[in-house]
């Protein structure tokens, strides 16, 4: 009797323990994210905003319980665009405990790419270079290649240019980088995109392009589409005024009329070209704070709460970052909703899953984010801006590249 | 030679064998032994992160890629900025056997020792053939013509699509007798093969430097001309002196190949190249102890002035570059004031405190 009074009382005991156990709220974790770019060396110029940018939306994150009293931890460190640099900030993130990752340059992204596929962590890169996704599983582009951002720019040029094919030079890095989007845009011409390509320049370290704009034009190029990053653009942009071979006017006869994508344009390239950057065609996914947009007045909004200053709250490459971020969130977010571990093969996982109807909104973009096993080029969707009286405004709606899918 | 064969205050040589023996002492050659045994037994006691372990190894292959520029600058007097092209020829031609015959191929993976031994060889070929100026050339003409092998050689690999245009170009990951080296024990697997070629190459280098090819090296420098006299051949020193740092190099590149996992450009430009001839100069010049005290006291330096830098980085704004200066300040100012201060390097600091330690407890 004595036995069975005991083994009552333990039930009982053991009961309340499980009762009271269940009604205490889950401990809060915190997830941790490694972020390594350049914030200082070269491109510096781009890293610098890009790191606030995904620093303040983590912080938004937490100070708005996005994920609940969950906390997210984004460990930032420099690499200075050096490839071994990134690397040991890469392994000092593992010994942390990263759960997924944010890389920044393309020299990294495909050095590194093996140990993101050994270690199977989620990655996503402020590099759009599509050569990053050849035998590769874990790395997520933001948005849309390098290689479909140009051809999409050609494909504008083909629908909007008057009389006989297109003649096009190309203005690029002297780097994987740069190089990435030839290749894809002459297998673009061989599938049928009607424009001649004239001209690869890579350019060096040039403080004078005379010779080269002089050629072009004796060549009668008359598109110019730019690949790098903003200082030789704007360089090339106060010869090409110096010179008058710029064009006034989208396609002006006689004239040579510059486009380009992602990295080469912003408020930067304003600042370097000045009145010179009039006209200058631009593409990119993201939306600008120059244009009144919900993702605008968000992006305005974060800068202020967190101090940042106006050279930073209106560069495109903060949207860039707080975008990454953004992605990250909403996988952990996901993730969590559904009752699963953050743990990268579930981040993975739900990346993947992220298409459809589940695709993701965010409003810093043009376009959804739609990632699958088979396509891991986030927002799809182009927007085309110009330079308008010193801004970067909105020109014609957005629009995807047709022949990019082709070639893929 | 002194009759108390572990301690010896002084010199007390009688022969020139006497003069040459490595360890002067049983005292020098027992601390030596424990200090090996010390380098080899702390890893298995210590858990070290990955990161700094990433660091040591790296420290410790910029000391292969030293002791040869230290042979060939410091010993022959032979000035060359193109070292990291030397090393860079050796990481390379690890990658273009893994571009022909794919990187997870057993000759990579399997027979890496030969492959580091190969990449050494190759090298060595490179360099006596940069070499080859220095028959008619000498000081900074000759520094011009080993300047002008690395921007050939950066320009080669950005170039050729074969090298995938400096990109990287993967390595596989090496077998050991207990299977394939995984991540968990890469760095420290690593760690124990760059130790065991270091202690090769010293061993190596030490050896060379009591024959008499190591002193016509030395004789060379301090004057060709007389080198020429006492019937050496000045012309063949200078090209096999250049031949010996691109091996030690072409080492160095091959093993470091391994250790990143791959080979891109952006590891052997000339910012490297000259970043070697500080650590040699740093280290001391015609040392061979100076090519572990360089390497040492330059990559600290870079660790710490990268954390500074990315601190600056937090705080000023990217239009000032204020903390991409700061890498760039940081270097030149220890070159400068080395070279001001301590033209003899950090050995010779060493060559003091063993000096002072030779007689102690008395006054130094």
């Amino acid at each position: 009797m004595k036995t069975n009074k005991k083994v009552l009382i333990c039930y009982i005991a053991a009961s309340f323990i499980l009762f009271a156990a269940a009604l205490q709220p889950a401990a809060a974790q915190t997830y941790k994210i490694g972020l390594s770019l350049a914030i200082t060396g070269p491109t510096s110029d781009a890293g610098v905003p890009y790191s606030k940018g995904v620093e303040d939306y983590f912080k938004y994150a937490n100070d708005m319980k996005l994920l609940g009293d969950d906390k997210l931890d984004c460990m930032i460190k420099d690499d200075a665009y050096k490839t071994d640099v990134t690397k040991r900030n890469f392994e000092e993130f593992l010994d942390q405990g990263i759960e997924l990752y944010l890389n920044y340059s393309t020299g990294s992204t495909l050095g590194l790419k093996k140990d993101f596929e050994e270690e199977k962590i989620p990655t996503l890169p402020a590099s759009f270079h599509a050569g990053n996704l050849d035998d590769s599983n874990y790395i997520f582009l933001p948005i849309v290649s390098y290689s479909g951002q140009l051809i999409g720019l050609a494909e504008y040029v083909t629908k909007m240019h008057q009389g006989e094919t297109p003649k096009v030079a190309m203005f690029i890095h002297p780097s994987a980088f740069g190089r990435g989007p030839v290749e894809d845009l002459k297998k673009a011409v061989e599938a049928g995109l009607n424009i001649e390509i004239v001209e690869v320049v890579e350019h060096g370290k040039d403080l004078d392009n005379t010779a080269m704009l002089k050629r072009l034009s004796s060549k009668g190029v008359q598109y110019v589409f730019c690949h790098t990053v903003q200082s030789p653009v704007a360089t090339m942009l106060k010869d090409a005024q110096r010179l008058d071979v710029a064009a006034s006017k989208f396609g002006e006869n006689g004239k040579m009329t510059f486009l380009g994508i992602h990295y080469t344009g912003g408020n930067d390239l304003i600042a370097l070209a000045g009145d010179a950057s009039e006209n200058f065609f631009w593409t990119t996914s993201y939306t600008l704070t120059s244009e009144d947009t919900d993702g605008a007045r968000i992006q305005l909004e974060m800068a202020k709460k967190y101090g940042r200053d106006d050279k930073i709250a209106n560069s495109h490459n903060y949207t860039n970052g707080i975008m990454v971020a953004q992605i990250a969130v909403e996988a952990i977010r996901r993730t969590k909703a559904k009752g699963k571990k953050i743990v990268r093969e579930n981040l993975y996982e739900e990346l993947n899953a992220m298409n459809g109807m589940n695709a993701f909104y965010p409003v810093t973009t043009v376009g959804p984010v739609t990632y699958s096993k088979t396509d891991r080029q986030g927002v799809d969707t182009l927007q085309l801006y110009k330079v308008k009286n010193g801004v970067f405004r909105s020109t014609g709606s957005t629009f995807t590249s047709e022949y990019y899918k082709k070639i893929q | 030679m002194a009759v108390n064969r572990w301690l010896a205050t002084g010199n007390y040589f009688t022969s020139y064998r006497d003069e040459q023996r490595i360890f002067a002492t049983h005292l020098n050659r027992l601390f030596f032994f424990a200090f090996l045994c010390c380098l080899f037994v702390w890893p298995l006691l210590f858990e070290v992160s990955n990161k700094y372990m990433l660091v040591i190894d790296n420290i410790l292959i910029a000391i292969v890629a030293i002791i040869g520029l230290n042979l060939l600058t410091g010993f022959a007097g032979l000035i060359s900025i193109g070292h990291a092209a030397f090393v860079g020829v050796g990481a390379y031609c690890l990658a273009s056997f893994a571009r022909v015959i794919g990187d997870e191929h057993i000759l990579i993976t399997h027979a890496w020792p030969v492959m580091i031994i190969l990449s050494g060889l190759l090298g060595a070929v490179f360099g006596a053939f940069v070499g080859l100026p220095a028959l008619r050339l000498k000081h900074l003409y000759l520094a011009i013509a080993t300047l002008s092998f690395q921007m050939i050689f950066e320009w080669t690999i950005n170039s050729m699509t074969f090298f995938n245009q400096g990109q990287t170009i993967s390595v596989g990951r090496v077998f050991w007798f207990t299977g394939q080296v995984m991540r968990a024990d890469h760095y420290v697997f690593w760690y124990y093969v760059v130790l065991t070629v270091i202690i090769i190459c010293w061993f190596m280098a030490s050896n060379l430097l009591r024959t008499r090819y190591g002193r016509s090296l030395i004789a060379v420098r301090d004057n060709d001309r007389a080198a020429d006299a006492m019937g050496m051949h000045p012309g063949l020193t200078k090209v096999y002196a250049f031949a010996l740092g691109g091996f030690f190099a072409g080492v160095a590149g091959a093993l470091h190949a391994y250790l990143y996992r791959g080979v891109g450009i952006e590891s052997f430009t000339l910012h490297h190249s000259i970043s070697y001839l500080a650590m040699a100069i740093v280290g001391g010049l015609g040392t061979l102890n100076g090519s572990f005290w360089g390497p040492l006291a330059i990559r600290t330096l870079d660790l710490q002035v990268d954390n500074l830098a990315e601190k600056a980085g937090h705080i000023f704004s990217a239009n000032l570059s204020l903390a991409t200066a700061l890498r760039p300040l940081a270097f030149g100012l220890v070159i400068v004031l080395f070279l001001m201060f301590e033209p003899r390097g950090i050995a010779n600091w060493w060559r003091i405190v063993k000096s002072y330690t030779k007689l102690w407890p008395f006054k130094y």
